[in-house]
C-alpha cells in the first residue's frame, strides 16, 4: 500500500509516507536474525571462555565486530519498520550504542571484574571470589587512609573558591591591563597537572636547588622540605593543585559576575550601601547559583586527584598524601591487581555519587530558603 | 672461526693455497700469523671504542652511540648479508631512565639498519611503568612487541608462559655466551634448558663511598675524640657504617654539610625494595642456607624474621642523621641528584655510580669516589636454628645480586617468519656483543660489567680511567659475582607485587606509622596473600629452581 498524502502516526509525528508491511516484516525479520545471531555468538564464546565448550573464537574481537554489524542491523530494521521515525533514530541510535558499548557495559563489566580474584601474575584464569574483595576492602587500612586524606583536599576546595572569587572580583573592577592579567591567571589551568609536579613540585621545591626552598631558607627555614612531613606534605600538594584549579573556579565566577544587573549595584550604591555591604548583600547571594556549579565541579574534580601525588610524592610520607585513585593506580599498575583494583574503584565510584546526590540536595534545600 | 674467514678459506684454489702457504712462512717468521693479527685488530677496535668520546671528554651524545654501533658491525656482518632484512619491521621495547638505555639503542642500531635494510619502531617507557606494562600485555595476550629489554625477574612471567624465542645457535657463537661471569650463566636466562636471554647487564648492588670523608683528618681526630673504637675509614659492616653516619651528623666536609649513608626511601614502582635488600642481605643471607627472601619449602615471608626487622630498625635509627628530604627520595634521586652531586658519603647501588662518576657531566665525586662489596655484618641470623651465627671466618658477607641484570629477549612471535626471526635475534646480538658491551660499561649506559674480558685493568687505564678509581669499581663488581654467599634474587612471577606491596609498608614505616616488627609483620601477611593469589605450589616449584635447589 502506498500514499502520496501526509498522514500521522500513533505518536503524531508526520511523516512522508506509510511504510509497506512486506518491509515492515522485512525489517522485524532482519533485527531478530541479527539479534540472534549476536546471542548465539556471545554465548559460544562465553561458553568457550568458561571452558564449558571446545569451540569459539581466540579472543573476543569477533564479538565486537558481531555488536557493530548487530547495530547496522538495527539501524536499518528500524528505516525498514518505521520509515520516516526510523531515520529520525538513525541520528541516535550509534551515539546510544556507542555508549552502551563504552560506558553502560565497562561499568557492568567492571562490577563482574571486582568479584574475581584476578592477578597479571596468576597461573589459573580469574574466578569469581564472592565477597572477598569487598572484605578486604573494608579491612584495607590504606585505601582508609586515602579517602580520609580525600576529605581534607575537598576541604581545601573552600579555600580555593575563596581566593577564586577574590581573583574573580579583581579582574571583574576596572583595572589597568585587565585583559593580560586574564589570560595571566587562566594559564595554570591550561598546564598538564604532570607538568606542574615536574616543574613545581620537582623543580621550584626541590630541597637542594629549588629557588622555593632556597627562598624558604632567607627566611629562617633552615631544613625546607616541603614533602617530609605528613602536614607540610599534604599542604604542598593542595597547593599545587589549587594553582591548577583556582583559575577554572576563577573563570566561572567572572562569567558570573559579568552577567550580573549592573542596575541592581548602581542603586545600593546610590542608597548609601558600603562596598562591603553591596557584595555580602547582593553579589554573593546572586553569585550562589553559579558559585554552587564551581564548587561542586570542583568537589568531583577533586575527588580524582592523583597525578600531582603520583608524580611528587606516590603518596608518601608514609600515606600522608595519598589519595585513593593514586592507591587505586599502586594496586593495578604494580601490583597487577586487578579484581581487587577493580572492586577499590566501583566502591569509590559508589560513595562519590552518594556523595554528590546528597550535597547537591543539601545545596538545593539551602538555596530554596536563601532565595 | 668467523664464517667470512672459513668461506675464504675454502674457496681458495692450490695457487692461491702455495701463494697462502709462502706467506704464513714468511709471517711465522716474524711471529704475526693471522690468528693474533685477528686478536690483535679486535683489541685495537676495543681500545678505539672506548676513546669514544674518551673518559673525562664529556658525556656521550647520540652520534657517539652511532659511532660505537658502527665499528661494532663486523659480527654482525659474518652472519647478515647487506640489505638482507629489507622490508622488516621490528618493534623494541626498552626503558628510558635517565635518558639511557632505548636511546643508546637506537644509536648502535642505527648502522644495523641501514646495513640490514631492516626498520625499528621503538616502545620507551620509564622505570616505574615498566612492569605493569609488561604484565599487561603478558595477560592480556596482546605483546606487541619483537623485542624487549628485560630482567631476570620477569623471566618466570615471560619464558615460563611461553611468549620468547628459544635463542639459535649462531647468535650463541655471536655474542660469545662463553664471556659472561659465571652467575649470568645458566639457570640465568634459560628455562626447561632452552636459552632465551642475551644478557646486556650484570645487575649486584655495590657500595659506594667518598674517599675523601674517609681520608678526612678532622674527622679522624673527631671520631678519636669521641671514644669510637677502630680506626676512622670505610666501615666494612653494617653496624659500622650505622655507627659513621650517626658521627657524621651535624659535621661538615670541606665546608659543606656532611652524611652517612643514605637510604633511598620513596618507592619505586617496586624497585626501591631492593635497597632494603642490600641492607638485609649480610643478616638474613646464611652461608649454609641458599634461601632469604622466604622458606623454600613454604614460600612463607622471611621479611618479618629477626634479620629483615634489624635492617628495618637500622634505616629508622639512620634517618634522622640523614639528609632532611631523604623521606622524599627514590633511589633515582639518592644516586644521582644526592651522591653523584655531592651529598652523602656512602651508597648501595647498581654500577651505575661507578660508569657515572668521571663521565656524567653532573658528577662531582669522580676524583673521590671508591667501591667495595656491600658491607657485612658481625653475626648473621640463622632462619633454621633461630640463632645469631657469629662466623669463624669474620662478619658474614653476602652481596644483593639485585635484579641480575637486564637481558635481551626476542618474543614467540616472530618465530612464524623467518626473516623477521633472523632479524630480530641479529639485532639482539648487536647489541648484546662483545665488544659494544664493554663501551657500556665503561660509559653511562644503565649496564655494568658482566663479561670476564670487562675486567681487563689495562683496556680501562688505557681508555683514560684512573687505575686506582677502576680497580676499586671493578673489584667491588667481580668480587660481589663471585662470591660465595650471593643473595641470588628469585625468578619467580609476580615478584615485583611483593616488592611493591612492602614499598607502601615500608613508607608507612618510615613516616612513623608503625614499627619495624609490626610493619614487617604487615609486609609478610600481604606476600602470603600474593602468594596464594598467584599458585603457591608453582611458586614454591620456581622458587627453588631459581634457587638451583
Amino acid at each position: 500500500m502506498t500514499a502520496n498524502a501526509p498522514t500521522t502516526t500513533n505518536d503524531q509525528l508526520p511523516v512522508g509516507y506509510d511504510v509497506p508491511e512486506i518491509r515492515r516484516k522485512s525489517g522485524r525479520m532482519l533485527v531478530t536474525a541479527a539479534t540472534t545471531a549476536l546471542a548465539v555468538i556471545v554465548l559460544f564464546q562465553t561458553l568457550y571462555s568458561a571452558g564449558a565448550s571446545p569451540y569459539g573464537f581466540e579472543n573476543w574481537r569477533p564479538v565486537m565486530y558481531a555488536y557493530i554489524l548487530w547495530g547496522i542491523c538495527v539501524g536499518a530494521g528500524q528505516v525498514m519498520m518505521h520509515g520516516e521515525a526510523g531515520h529520525r533514530a538513525l541520528f541516535l541510535l550509534p551515539a546510544l550504542l556507542f555508549t552502551i558499548a563504552l560506558v553502560i557495559f565497562p561499568t557492568f563489566f567492571g562490577l563482574y571484574i571486582a568479584f574475581t580474584d584476578w592477578n597479571l601474575s596468576a597461573f589459573d584464569p580469574p574466578k569469581f571470589n564472592g565477597w572477598a574483595n569487598l572484605k578486604s576492602l573494608m579491612a584495607d587500612a590504606y585505601y582508609w587512609n586515602a579517602l580520609l586524606n580525600m576529605i581534607y583536599y575537598v576541604l581545601a576546595v573552600g579555600a580555593q573558591y575563596t581566593i577564586a572569587f577574590g581573583l574573580a572580583l579583581l579582574l571583574n573592577a576596572d583595572i589597568k591591563a585587565r585583559k593580560f592579567f586574564r589570560v595571566a591567571f587562566l594559564l595554570p589551568f591550561m598546564l598538564s597537572p604532570v607538568a606542574v609536579s615536574w616543574m613545581i613540585g620537582k623543580s621550584l621545591m626541590e630541597y637542594r636547588f629549588g629557588p622555593i626552598s632556597t627562598l624558604a631558607r632567607l627566611f629562617g627555614w633552615d631544613n625546607p622540605a616541603f614533602f617530609t612531613t605528613p602536614w607540610i606534605a599534604r599542604a604542598s600538594i593542595m597547593v599545587m593543585d589549587a594553582w591548577v584549579s583556582i583559575p577554572f573556579i576563577m573563570i566561572l565566577l567572572l562569567a558570573g559576575l559579568q552577567a550580573l544587573p549592573k542596575e541592581i549595584i548602581e542603586a545600593a550604591k546610590v542608597d548609601g550601601a558600603t562596598a562591603w555591604q553591596s557584595f555580602w548583600q547582593i553579589t554573593f547571594p546572586l553569585m550562589l547559583p553559579v558559585s554552587v556549579t564551581a564548587v561542586i565541579l570542583r568537589i568531583i574534580f577533586e575527588l580524582k586527584l592523583a597525578d600531582i601525588v603520583i608524580n611528587v610524592t606516590s603518596g608518601g610520607p608514609g600515606g600522608a598524601t595519598d589519595t585513593v585513585s593514586s592507591f587505586i593506580f599502586r594496586e593495578y599498575r604494580d601490583r597487577a591487581n586487578v579484581g581487587y583494583g577493580t572492586m577499590l574503584a566501583e566502591f569509590y565510584l559508589v560513595i562519590i555519587i552518594i556523595f554528590v546526590t546528597l550535597l547537591l540536595k543539601l545545596v538545593s534545600g539551602r538555596m530554596r530558603k536563601m532565595t | 672461526m668467523r664464517i667470512e674467514l672459513y668461506n675464504h678459506f675454502t674457496s681458495m684454489s692450490r695457487r692461491s693455497v702455495l701463494k697462502g702457504a709462502a706467506a704464513v712462512s714468511a709471517l711465522s717468521a716474524t711471529g704475526a700469523l693471522g690468528l693474533s693479527t685477528q686478536a690483535q685488530s679486535q683489541a685495537d677496535l676495543r681500545a678505539q671504542i672506548l676513546q669514544i668520546p674518551g673518559v673525562g671528554k664529556g658525556q656521550p651524545t647520540d652520534a657517539d652511540w652511532q659511532k660505537v654501533g658502527e665499528m661494532c658491525l663486523g659480527a654482525t656482518k659474518t652472519n647478515v648479508k647487506e640489505g638482507e632484512f629489507a622490508g622488516v619491521e621490528l618493534t623494541f621495547l626498552g626503558l628510558n631512565n635517565q635518558n639511557l638505555h632505548n636511546l643508546l639503542f637506537r644509536g648502535f642500531l642505527k648502522p644495523w639498519e641501514t646495513y640490514t635494510g631492516a626498520k625499528i619502531n621503538w616502545i620507551d617507557l620509564a622505570q616505574a611503568d615498566y612492569g605493569p606494562r609488561l604484565q599487561q600485555a603478558i595477560a592480556t595476550g596482546t605483546v606487541d612487541f619483537d623485542i624487549i629489554e628485560m630482567g631476570a625477574p620477569f623471566e618466570g612471567d615471560v619464558c615460563g608462559k611461553g611468549l620468547a624465542s628459544e635463542m639459535p645457535d649462531w647468535v650463541k657463537a655471536q655474542i660469545d655466551m662463553d664471556d659472561y661471569v659465571n652467575y649470568l650463566k645458566a639457570p640465568v636466562g634459560t628455562w626447561n634448558g632452552k636459552t632465551y636471554r642475551i644478557s646486556i647487564d650484570g645487575d649486584c648492588h655495590n657500595f659506594n663511598y667518598r674517599t675523601d670523608y674517609f681520608s678526612d683528618a678532622d674527622l679522624a681526630a673527631a671520631w678519636k675524640a669521641e671514644g669510637h673504637e677502630g680506626d676512622w675509614g670505610v666501615p666494612k659492616t653494617w653496624q659500622k657504617v650505622q655507627e659513621a653516619t650517626k658521627f657524621l651528623k651535624g659535621k661538615k666536609v670541606a665546608g659543606q654539610d656532611a652524611y652517612g649513608y643514605l637510604d633511598p626511601i620513596k618507592g619505586w614502582g617496586g624497585f626501591g625494595f631492593y635497597f632494603l635488600g642490600s641492607r638485609a642481605t649480610a643478616y638474613a643471607k646464611h652461608p649454609d642456607d641458599k634461601a632469604w627472601l622466604f622458606d623454600a619449602d613454604t614460600m612463607k615471608p622471611r621479611i618479618n624474621n629477626p634479620a629483615w626487622v634489624r635492617a628495618i630498625q637500622d634505616v629508622i635509627d639512620a634517618l634522622p642523621s640523614e639528609p632532611a628530604d631523604q623521606l622524599n627520595a627514590d633511589p633515582g634521586t639518592t644516586g644521582f641528584s644526592q651522591f653523584l652531586a655531592g651529598t652523602g658519603s656512602m651508597l648501595s647501588w647498581w654500577g651505575d655510580i661507578g660508569s657515572n662518576a668521571k663521565t656524567n657531566d653532573s658528577s662531582v665525586i669522580g676524583d673521590t669516589c671508591g667501591f667495595d662489596i656491600l658491607p657485612g655484618s658481625d653475626d648473621v641470623y640463622n632462619a633454621k636454628t633461630g640463632a645469631w651465627d657469629k662466623l669463624a671466618s669474620g662478619p658474614n658477607y653476602a652481596p644483593n645480586m639485585a635484579y641480575i641484570g637486564w637481558g635481551v629477549y626476542v618474543m614467540a612471535r616472530v618465530d612464524s617468519d623467518p626473516a623477521k626471526q633472523k632479524a630480530a635475534w641479529s639485532a639482539a646480538a648487536h647489541i648484546g656483543g662483545k665488544d659494544i658491551s664493554l663501551w657500556c660499561a665503561a660509559y653511562p649506559s644503565g649496564f655494568q660489567p658482566y663479561r670476564n674480558s670487562h675486567f681487563n685493568l689495562a683496556e680501562w687505564v688505557a681508555a683514560g680511567y684512573d687505575e686506582a678509581f677502576i680497580k676499586s669499581y671493578l673489584d667491588s663488581e667481580a668480587n660481589s659475582y663471585n662470591h660465595p654467599n650471593a643473595a641470588i634474587e628469585p625468578r619467580i612471577p609476580g615478584i615485583f607485587q611483593y616488592y611493591s606491596a612492602a614499598e607502601d609498608e615500608l613508607s608507612k614505616i618510615w613516616a612513623g606509622g608503625s614499627d619495624a616488627q609490626t610493619g614487617a609483620n604487615n609486609i609478610a601477611a600481604a606476600w602470603d596473600k600474593i602468594t596464594d593469589g598467584i599458585g603457591r605450589d608453582k611458586q614454591i616449584e620456581l622458587y627453588k629452581a631459581s634457587l638451583g635447589m
